[in-house]
């Protein structure tokens, strides 16, 4: 098959973030810092090189971006500035709108103007059509809870499940594509099926402890990491398998619990993030794109609109609480539907998986006859 | 005519305050336009074919650092104006000497002259001054040796300062040269020796400049002589006071893996062959007189005299010539490849030396090993002639080059002594494995390429890509990194490696550079006048620069730059004119000046 080159990919990634890609001079110092690295996945020189050339549809397969977690360590010893660390990121914002088949994401990254506008189109008419559907079904403003409430839980429930299952469908889709580029496309190393159920446990395993994270050298930022993630897991389990618990006038401590514990971690690591990315300290928070900050920002406002409802309806004030509570969905449904699939989100679905496919991968291509070494020489494996 | 003047800048940083230049050409006669647009603008020729059109331009002047990176646009722009493509010109501010802030008034100058269509270089002549048949060589590397040898060959009176103990400078130190592998010092000693015999040379070495004054044609330099202690005419170098003396410090000579005495003479070959004593160590000197005092008890020459003082000789020179070299890179500074902490991690100096067979293992290429020091009740790490020899050694290149955090600059002959090395591991050790982890191989000379291919046969695995990191992982030293030809990640365990270590001015540089009032380069060496038609002369009248002082050269390209050198003293001597400082011209002459070579032509 021809190799098709898009000289102006390098171009196109600059919208993404990566501004810098053009003054590499491959002297692999990157890849030999990185943790992460390894014979099969070898990042991040030799996507750097891709971009150079130009190889679209190779990068389109590749994995690597999603194998790396930012620790900067190429980025700090880059002997030329050319900023390895943050093309990675931007290869993985390039690579979540390539899996998109909408286009959406694409925009969103490429104009932040547009992301934010259909964030505050969208929030509005949730705002507008949640108070139309509270007072259409003739619920009272200053009822938070039972007959009569203005947002009763069961239809925010529904709500809640209908929104679900637009967003897996988006995200399922996306990851298809995703096998598709990565997996598939590639005849030379396609998997056997034995292999996808051989390792098909990577995928929860990383889900849940995002172990490769902490093999970062640094683990506070995994910690951090993991520490929202489960926070949010906890939310959303919460909200979505117990919202009539949640929003009951009665005490049920053993969700509460949860919750304030998972609010405490959401509005704790936004903050602490948001901070990292003022002061830019770190080569992780150095450059942030806009995606980055709508991301951090919007998480805040939910978590923050989430906590000050329930201590409204809780402190006696239905009223306010009600008000707060529809500010919190104008805040959270378009996080929900335009963040998550489109945007910075979608990683959440994107970098197990690509763990997943990896380690395949890795399995296939090892048992391949390896070019001879030189004398004395190992290779490097996976950790 | 219609003119105007677009500053275009290539370099991150502009140091130059481009707005007062500006100010200043929108002034100038006929330039009826002048646009500042900044760092590497995006160009399109048919806007600017459209300014020329409208303006009515006949000529365009494109000023900044390196203003020749932008002249297809504007050609482009002219052609499609339908006005002459000859009538653009260039106003480069860099290679004319104008690259920082204090040099606005040079690079109004340069713009000058380009709107009269005139190169700068052919306007700003200084007049030229009477010269003084003296000159005074400042370094006794090889530079200073060929240019000084050069000039008193000519009859000429030379006066060579040299700051240490002796001549020869790194050169000294090599084992062999590249790509020849020929013996340095066989190439290097008969010529210290004719300088040290020369009727015509007043070699004044351990001396120092310590002020120049007077006017280009006529300096008058006072050298510092400082106290050496011992007595040149008289001492034999019989060594009996090393034997006595009981400091022991490490040696210069040996690049720090070997030790000397407090009187000590650099190495046997050294000219002038006497011993001296180093007052930074010496135990009398330190006491004041107090202690010690052995060596000069057992001097059978009785030529110690530890209580002379310093004293400062004035000599008048017409001409300079500066050949001050350099230095390595400190190569602790990138604490990851582990130097000054891994004993057996080595600078290509200190390489340099242990291979060489007047090192202090003979040649042999041996690891450090451990031993007790009595003294200092402490293991120490050494090199010893019957050490272990090792079974693989790294070298890797490009330490402390072409990297934005320390120099981005190439050093021109690391590339090439690495091949070297690699050859000589390989020829004394034929077991041993040796790897050269580069960057791009620069092998860029006569035979270069060809040794490059021949040290690559002799099977050195060359593999392309910078290490990161020399590690210890238990007992081994592990050096990790990118095989990019073969897209690989490897550890490559080894007994030694060999850091190729960039090169940096020599310390004192700056110094020197106020004193003569000789420009310096962005990255400190001294800038010559024009980098491609007059390379040995500063923008100081009478004042030159040979070898690595002006920038990383190879040892062919130093003794041509001195001879370079001293063909242009000589012309300065048998002409009996020599030119004058360019700082002696005045803006508006330079303006007048072009105005009537424009006139002219």
């Amino acid at each position: 098959m021809a190799i098709r080159v898009n000289p102006l990919l390098i171009d196109d990634l600059e919208r993404y973030g990566a501004e810098d890609v053009q003054k590499c001079y491959h002297c692999g110092n990157c890849s030999a810092v990185c943790p992460h690295t390894d014979e099969t996945f070898l990042f991040p020189r030799r996507s750097m090189r891709l971009l150079q050339m130009g190889l679209e549809r190779r990068i389109e397969g590749s994995l690597e971006p999603w194998l790396c977690y930012y620790c900067g360590q190429c980025s700090d010893q880059c002997p030329r500035d050319a900023e390895p660390g943050e093309t990675m990121m931007s290869l993985r914002r390039w690579l979540t709108s390539r899996y998109d088949f909408t286009g959406i994401s694409r925009l969103f990254y490429r104009s932040p103007k547009a992301e934010v506008l259909a964030m505050a189109g969208l929030g509005l008419a949730v705002g507008i059509g949640l108070v139309a559907w509270g007072l259409g079904t003739g619920g009272d403003i200053r009822i938070y809870d039972g007959p009569g409430a203005f947002l009763r839980s069961e239809h925010v429930h529904r709500f809640d499940w209908g929104m679900a299952a637009v967003l897996v469908g988006l995200l399922g889709t996306n990851a298809v594509r995703m096998w598709w580029f990565t997996m598939y496309r590639d005849k030379e190393s396609r998997v056997p099926l034995s292999l996808y159920i051989k390792h098909v446990l990577t995928l929860p395993y990383q889900f849940f402890t995002q172990k490769r994270y902490a093999e970062c050298g640094e683990r506070k930022p995994w910690l951090l990491h993991l520490g929202l993630m489960l926070s949010y897991l906890t939310m959303l389990v919460l909200i979505m398998f117990f919202l009539g618990t949640m929003q009951s006038d009665t005490w049920h401590w053993q969700a509460h619990a949860f919750g304030y514990l998972a609010t405490v971690g959401l509005l704790g690591a936004t903050a602490w993030m948001i901070r990292g990315r003022v002061r830019k300290q770190t080569p992780l928070h150095r450059h942030s794109h806009e995606s980055d900050w709508v991301f951090l920002v919007q998480l805040f406002a939910v978590a923050f609109t989430g906590i000050l409802q329930h201590v409204l309806h809780r402190a006696g004030q239905p009223l306010a609480g009600n008000v707060v509570y529809v500010i919190h969905m104008m805040v959270a449904v378009p996080m929900l539907v335009l963040e998550v699939p489109f945007s910075k989100w979608a990683h959440l679905v994107y970098r197990p998986l690509a763990m997943y496919f990896a380690a395949m991968r890795r399995e296939v291509l090892r048992a391949r006859a390896p070019a001879p070494l030189p004398a004395g020489a190992r290779r490097v494996q996976a950790a | 005519m219609r003119k105007a003047v677009f500053f275009c800048q290539v370099g991150d940083e502009t140091p130059l305050n481009v707005d007062s230049v500006a100010k200043y050409a929108s002034n100038l006669p006929g330039v009826e336009h002048v646009e500042v647009l900044g760092i590497r603008p995006s160009l399109d020729p048919t806007r600017i074919a459209e300014r020329i059109r409208t303006v009515r331009l006949d000529r365009l002047v494109i000023a900044g650092d390196q203003p020749g990176f932008f002249k297809p646009a504007f050609t482009r722009a002219m052609d499609l104006a339908s006005c002459s493509p000859l009538e653009v010109f260039l106003a480069p501010f860099a290679a004319w000497g104008a690259p920082a802030e204090d040099a606005t008034e040079r690079a109004k100058a340069i713009v000058a002259c380009a709107c009269q269509g005139v190169p700068f270089t052919l306007a700003a002549v200084p007049a030229s001054t009477p010269v003084h048949p003296a000159t005074l060589v400042i370094g006794g590397g090889v530079a200073g040796i060929q240019a000084a040898l050069e000039i008193a060959d000519a009859g000429k009176q030379v006066h060579l300062v040299e700051r240490t103990g002796t001549l020869g400078g790194h050169m000294a130190m090599f084992d062999k040269t590249f790509p020849t592998l020929d013996c340095a010092a066989c190439i290097l000693t008969p010529k210290m020796v004719a300088v040290g015999q020369h009727p015509m040379i007043n070699l004044m070495s351990w001396s120092d400049v310590e002020e120049v004054s007077g006017t280009p044609g006529a300096y008058k330099v006072r050298i510092l002589r400082k106290a050496r202690r011992v007595d040149v005419s008289a001492c034999v170098a019989c060594g009996i006071c090393a034997e006595v003396c009981p400091v022991t410090v490490p040696s210069e000579f040996d690049a720090g893996i070997s030790t000397r005495k407090a009187v000590y003479v650099p190495f046997p070959q050294a000219v002038p062959n006497a011993y001296l004593v180093d007052p930074a160590s010496c135990t009398w000197v330190l006491s004041g007189g107090q202690k010690c005092g052995a060596c000069a008890r057992k001097c059978p020459k009785d030529c110690i005299d530890l209580s002379e003082k310093d004293r400062v000789e004035e000599v008048e020179v017409g001409s300079i010539i500066l050949a001050t070299g350099y230095e390595v890179f400190d190569a602790k500074r990138i604490e990851r490849y582990g130097y000054g902490v891994l004993p057996n991690v080595l600078t290509a100096l200190e390489f340099e030396r242990l291979t060489n067979a007047s090192g202090p293992t003979g040649g042999r290429i041996v690891t450090r090993t451990k031993r007790y020091n009595k003294r200092t009740k402490r293991d120490e790490w050494v090199f010893q002639a019957d050490g272990p020899s090792p079974r693989s050694v790294a070298i890797i290149h490009c330490v402390g080059s072409r990297d934005s955090a320390y120099n981005a600059y190439c050093s021109r002959v690391c590339c090439m002594y690495s091949l070297k090395f690699a050859h000589l591991v390989r020829e004394k050790l034929p077991e041993a494995a040796c790897y050269e982890f580069y960057i791009d191989m620069r092998a860029f000379g006569k035979g270069y390429e060809e040794f490059a291919e021949r040290i690559k046969a002799e099977g050195t695995h060359v593999v392309r890509g910078r290490t990161a990191s020399v590690q210890m992982v238990g007992e081994e030293m592990v050096v990790r990194g990118e095989d990019i030809l073969e897209d690989r990640l490897l550890e490559f365990p080894v007994d030694m490696v060999i850091l190729a270590v960039g090169l940096v001015p020599a310390s004192g540089t700056d110094e020197l550079a106020r004193t003569l009032e000789v420009q310096r380069d962005p990255d400190g060496w001294f800038a010559e006048f024009d980098y491609d038609g007059n390379p040995t002369e500063t923008q100081r009248g009478g004042v030159y620069v040979a070898g690595m002082c002006q920038g990383p050269k190879d040892i062919p390209d130093t003794v041509a730059q001195a001879s370079a050198a001293a063909a242009g003293v000589l012309r300065a001597i048998s002409s009996g004119r020599g030119t004058g400082s360019l700082s002696s011209l005045s803006l508006s002459v330079i303006e007048a000046r072009a105005r009537t070579l424009a006139r002219s032509t």
